[in-house]
């Protein structure tokens, strides 16, 4: 056998003895100390810790030991790019969507997936003054079974659902500040979201439930 | 969604958008994951020690708990029950077998005024941290991570894990040791 046996082990002795020890040889828990160190008060030291030698070179000690660990601690963490919209993503992969189709002429159909048409009413409803929080639903559960149901067998799924065609029933659910009058603030929502909803993608008939659930005063803003 | 949509959220309760969520709204959602994905993936990559892993954890993790809407107990907080979430994706990740080797919980943190020794030793610092914390046994991984990197109060910690306090506090003494002792080598 060769080399040096019983070497000591590397590092800092006076840590490892700490470490190695339950209590100082005042009496103070070393976990405690430990803890302390830790939790970042080791600089809010009791009366006995302001007077013991014990306790000051312990508490230097963790203090130096643990540095690397708070340094850590407060490192920022940037998420990967594309992490919310890989989520989200899959996520809409996983609900059902419901079709409305435009028209169908000889060179094709048109589409536009109701969510698509809810996420356009939801923005529409949050530029709209008074508005704090604006969420936008495909349709109600019941009328999106409907459609499933209608389309299921058709030569062209999703496309001649009559009940749909042009129609479209949007829930949107709003937050208001409550400066305005909420009736007013809700019809002005009707009012805006039709139009958009005609103009930018052509549904002739489009019903828009507006639930108001919740005034947000300035506290929450 | 627009720029402008999200700056219309700030102060949102998280409360309303899981009511809302719950009730099939789903951009109501999304503002929850903006919100705490960047807590999903920082945990994973804490507990699991490289990216790929915790990119995995935190989008199973988004995902799930969406899909478990209607177990989450009203007035309980959606982000503990995230991170009960994260954590146990972490373990399933941790336990199938792929060991976590890489050294890099974090890309080498950049001190522009910092000297090149300096900057060194700065990165040999985090990297022995980060060996230390990958060294150990996951419970203790896990408090350490949720406690004293998350800020999670003992209460918070215990429910994350299913566990009490005073077995998160004495998970906490042990781990501290540890850490400790690894960190004393590397010095």
């Amino acid at each position: 056998m060769s080399g040096p046996v019983n070497d000591p082990p590397p590092g800092d002795p006076a840590a490892r003895q700490l470490l190695g020890a339950s209590t100082l040889a005042c009496g103070t828990d070393v976990d405690l100390l430990l803890e302390q160190v830790a939790d970042g008060r080791g600089a809010d030291q009791d009366a006995h810790q302001q007077q013991c030698v014990h306790c000051q070179a312990a508490l230097s000690e963790f203090t130096a030991l643990w540095g690397p660990v708070a340094e850590l601690v407060v490192a920022p963490v940037p998420p990967p790019p594309g992490l919310v919209a890989s989520v989200m993503s899959q996520m809409r992969t996983l609900v059902r969507d419901v079709w409305y189709t435009l028209e169908i002429t000889e060179i094709g159909a048109v589409q536009i997936a109701a969510r698509v048409v809810a996420a356009l009413a939801r923005d529409c409803a949050r530029m709209i003054p008074g508005v704090r929080v604006a969420l936008g639903r495909s349709t109600e559960s019941r009328i999106a079974a409907l459609a499933e149901k209608a389309t299921t067998g058709h030569r062209y799924p999703h496309a001649a659902v009559g009940v749909l065609g042009r129609t479209a029933i949007v829930d949107l659910a709003v937050a208001v500040t409550g400066d305005d009058p909420v009736h007013e603030v809700a019809r002005d929502i009707q009012r805006q979201v039709i139009a958009t909803l005609r103009d930018q993608v052509g549904l002739q008939n489009v019903t828009v439930n507006v639930t108001v659930d919740d005034i947000l005063g300035d506290d929450e803003r | 969604m627009t720029a402008a949509a999200q700056a219309a959220e700030p102060g949102v309760a998280d409360s309303y958008l899981v009511d809302r969520a719950r009730e099939g709204y789903l951009d109501a959602y999304e503002l929850l994951v903006q919100r705490h994905s960047a807590m999903a993936y920082r945990v994973a990559l804490r507990l699991t020690g490289n990216h790929h892993d915790a990119q995995d954890v935190a989008q199973e993790a988004l995902i799930a708990a969406w899909e478990n809407l209607t177990r989450f107990r009203a007035g309980s907080s959606f982000s503990t029950w995230l991170y009960q979430i994260v954590t146990r994706r972490a373990l399933n990740k941790v336990s199938r077998g792929r060991p976590a080797t890489s050294l890099d919980l974090l890309p080498d943190l950049a001190d522009p005024a910092g000297e090149p020794a300096t900057q060194t030793e700065r990165n040999l610092a985090v990297d022995a941290v980060t060996d230390a914390l990958l060294a150990l046994p996951f419970p203790q991984r896990a408090v350490i991570v949720l406690h004293h990197f998350e800020g999670l109060s003992y209460a918070e910690t215990a429910s994350v894990i299913r566990s009490t306090e005073p077995a998160v506090r004495s998970h906490l003494f042990r781990a501290r040791r540890a850490l400790g002792k690894k960190l004393q080598e590397w010095k």
